[in-house]
């Protein structure tokens, strides 16, 4: 068995001077070639882990609580901004949702994707557009000669994520943090871009990590899945073991509450309530003010701990009877 | 299915909106809707999907009459909505309530919940201020929301329960038919199937009529009974949910239904994925408006454009020069592919839940309120 390529281990990420983690004991792996999706609900905390690892968390106010991020045996948590921006771009990049957030709406696109590779590989001009035009075509933009001197604005959405990915993928990166890189697009582009990133990943042997709240597109995309519940992983497993074995009350509540679960008539079956803000989480089991299996020992937190054939962080895992809960 | 009353429908129904674009000599014009026939029938689902930009919000604001048509006509109970004076619209709001997908923005954050949801009351002059007060109290525990939640603003609210407060305030006036513009949409998966069921049973309780725009395919499978699919202004097939997702006839609706990512790890599948996007609505294709896209384009999709056939026996139209021929791929149940030890903790969680004995609000009332984000 090879080393990890990313080793995350207990990351704890808080708003400077207050008490509850927004993320906290974080851990997780990934190997090198491999995908994992982080999967969870709005503000559940993973944008904040993507921008942990990429050293832009916006610090203040928010600032890193406590653990470690080992990247190629480097610890990503202790780099200085220099360090990182050296590496941003090269071994490590990252999709964003919002492409506009990542591309510079002043700078044409071909002219983007030749800076990062001169810049990280010192390229020559030629070189590096050169470069940039074959990036363009393996993702697949039509006309790729125009297109590399156009401005983003003049790109659809989808072809944006296209330009945004070609521009992560330039420089051959080991790992690759996507967030939320397709939830802003309809079904078909959303399909089309998929297929993209599945393929480009195969082909170059690249890592990633998939965040997205839809369990749709883990179910494409992983081999490892980490879901997330208010900043905590609660289950993680491979893909195979979290859907055809699902262990945590909430992976089982958010699949029931999903219509493509359902047989297609009558009622959802929900999960109540809503996640309590920061201010008031339950110091122990984040999940309990809506787990219908809560009993009075989930006052305390709950370790991860090995549930069936992988792990899930609670006390009545592995989950097979039905107690009378509290 | 036993021939239902037709209480809203559309014939030849166009709406065209025209900007002038400064950089052009001629002003643009964009055929939001073009030609849309179609009946919504007493107490059904009908819903509306399609891609982006394609017409569904205008549609729906055109069939509601929130927007006049620019050609064809719109008939409620019978009548054209046409000719109406403003007077005789605001007394048609009375039984056509519209929900809007943003409820950040839907709601003026200036008015507590109660005013907001008293006000379709006050301006359709139903009951004394006391009554109102007592019905808006009634909308409110029926919504879900604690009665203390009329005296708060909307900002207090996350977005499921603002979604809750749309719905109150659409339901106070008493209406036949309430019209949803991507109503779940903005909520995450957990919050969504709380206000999917909330709607399912507010349907049954008042006898309401519902058409429902979605991009969520799986949504829309779940709630709707018929299902009008959408393509640059069109409607390109319509037929009752169930048997559109499972034999689609359009080959615009097959690539929706294949390229939705499905919750189940051994139903990555060959697919029919459909190529390039969306074409500029201010110039569709001639033909066909979807042969650029269509792989089973022919000759003849590039010069007749297809009509929309007349209902068959199943009550199934489609819009395509090849339907006959075609076969196309629907999509396949989830459910029956689940393995049986989740199938086992699905069962242990509704068990769970049936016996948590709570409706689906928050645990504590006025409980712990959200601050979407
Ligand atoms: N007020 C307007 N002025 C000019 N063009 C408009 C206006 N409203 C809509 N359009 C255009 O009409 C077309 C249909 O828009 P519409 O909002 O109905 O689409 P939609 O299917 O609801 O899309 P979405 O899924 O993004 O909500 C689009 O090309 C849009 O740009
Ligand atoms: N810059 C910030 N300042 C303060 N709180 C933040 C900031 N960014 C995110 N948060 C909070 O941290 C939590 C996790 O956010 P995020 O990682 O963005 O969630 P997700 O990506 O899972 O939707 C949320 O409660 C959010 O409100
Ligand atoms: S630890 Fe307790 S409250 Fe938390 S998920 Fe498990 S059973 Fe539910
Ligand atoms: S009419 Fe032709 S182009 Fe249009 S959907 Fe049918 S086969 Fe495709
Ligand atoms: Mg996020
Ligand atoms: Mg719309």
């Amino acid at each position: 068995m090879s080393q990890p390529l990313l080793e995350v281990q207990d990351l704890a990420i808080r708003i400077r001077g207050t008490g509850r983690n927004l993320v906290d004991g974080v851990s997780f792996g990934v190997m090198p070639g491999e995908t994992l999706c982080i999967v969870g609900e709005s503000g559940c905390g993973k944008s904040l882990t993507a921008l942990a690892l990429m050293g832009l968390l916006a610090s203040p106010p928010l600032e890193i609580a406590g653990g470690k991020a080992l990247f190629q045996g480097q610890d990503l948590l202790g780099l200085t901004r220099a360090q990182f921006s050296r590496l941003r771009g090269d071994r490590l990049a990252m999709i964003f949702q919002e492409p506009m957030s990542a591309l510079n709406p002043a700078l044409r696109i071909g002219e983007q994707i030749a800076e990062s590779v001169r810049r990280h590989r010192g390229a020559s001009h030629r070189a590096a557009r050169a470069r940039a035009l074959e990036m363009l075509e393996k993702v697949r933009i039509p006309a790729p000669e125009t297109r590399l001197d156009e401005f983003p604005h003049q790109l659809s959405g989808g072809m944006r994520q296209r330009a945004m990915i070609a521009m992560a993928l330039a420089n051959d990166p080991a790992l690759i943090v996507a967030d939320e890189p397709t939830t802003a697009l309809d079904v078909t582009i959303q399909a089309q871009i998929l297929d993209l990133m599945r393929r480009l990943r195969d082909e170059a042997g690249t890592a990633l990590i998939m965040i997205t709240h839809d369990l749709g597109v883990v179910a494409e995309m992983a081999d490892k899945v980490a879901v997330m519940y208010a900043g905590r992983v609660v289950e993680t497993g491979t893909m195979a073991q979290v859907f055809g074995d699902p262990q945590h009350p909430y992976t089982i509540g958010l699949m029931s509450s999903m219509p493509a679960f359902g047989a297609g008539a009558g009622r959802l079956v929900t999960i109540p309530g809503m996640v309590p803000p920061i201010s008031a989480m339950p110091p122990g089991c984040r999940f309990a003010s809506r787990c219908p299996f809560r009993l009075p020992r989930c006052e305390a937190p709950p370790p991860l701990v090995q549930a069936g054939d992988h792990q899930a962080a609670c006390w009545r895992a592995p989950l097979d009877a039905l107690e009378v809960t509290a | 299915m036993s021939p239902r009353q037709v209480i809203l429908e559309a014939r030849a129904l166009e709406r065209r909106f025209v900007t002038a674009r400064p950089l052009f000599r001629e002003a643009t014009v964009v055929h939001a809707v073009s030609g849309v026939d179609l009946a919504v029938e007493e107490g059904e689902t009908f819903a509306i999907v399609g891609e982006s930009g394609c017409g569904k919000s205008t549609l729906a604001r055109v069939l509601t009459r929130l927007i006049p048509a620019s050609g064809g006509s719109v008939r409620y109970a019978g009548r054209d909505l046409g000719g109406l004076k403003p007077a005789q619209i605001r007394a048609l709001r009375r039984e056509v309530q519209f929900i809007f997908q943003d409820p950040f923005s839907s709601l003026n954050p200036r008015m507590t919940v109660g005013a907001l949801i008293e006000e379709p009351l006050r301006i359709h002059r139903i009951g004394t201020g006391p009554e109102r007060r007592a019905r808006v109290a009634q909308l409110l525990e029926r919504v879900g929301l604690p009665a203390q939640a009329a005296g708060r603003y909307p900002h207090e609210f996350s977005g499921g329960q603002r979604q809750r407060i749309g719905i109150a305030r659409a339901l106070a006036s008493g209406p036949k038919v309430v019209v949803g513009d991507e109503p779940v949409s903005a909520l995450d998966v957990s919050i969504q199937a709380q206000v999917v069921n909330l709607l399912a049973d507010l349907k049954r309780e008042f006898g309401l009529t519902l058409v429902i725009i979605a991009h969520d395919l799986a949504v829309i499978r779940h709630m709707a009974d018929r299902v009008a699919v959408m393509y640059l202004g069109q409607i390109v097939e319509l037929a009752p949910a169930a048997d559109l997702f499972e034999v689609p006839r359009h080959p615009y609706t097959e690539a929706l239904v294949s390229a939705i990512p499905l919750p189940d790890p051994g139903a990555r599948r060959a697919r029919a994925r459909v190529a390039g996007e969306l074409p500029d609505p201010t110039a569709p294709p001639a033909g066909c408006r979807f042969h650029p896209r269509c792989p089973y384009a022919i000759g003849r999709c590039r010069t007749d454009a297809p009509q929309l056939s007349p209902r068959d026996a199943g009550g199934r139209q489609v819009a395509c020069h090849r339907a006959e021929e075609l076969a196309l791929a629907g999509l396949g149940s989830v459910a029956a592919a689940r393995s049986p030890a989740a199938r086992k903790r699905f069962d242990l969680y509704r068990q769970a839940r049936a016996a948590q004995a709570q409706t689906d609000q928050p645990p504590a009332e006025g409980g712990p309120i959200q601050q979407g984000d």
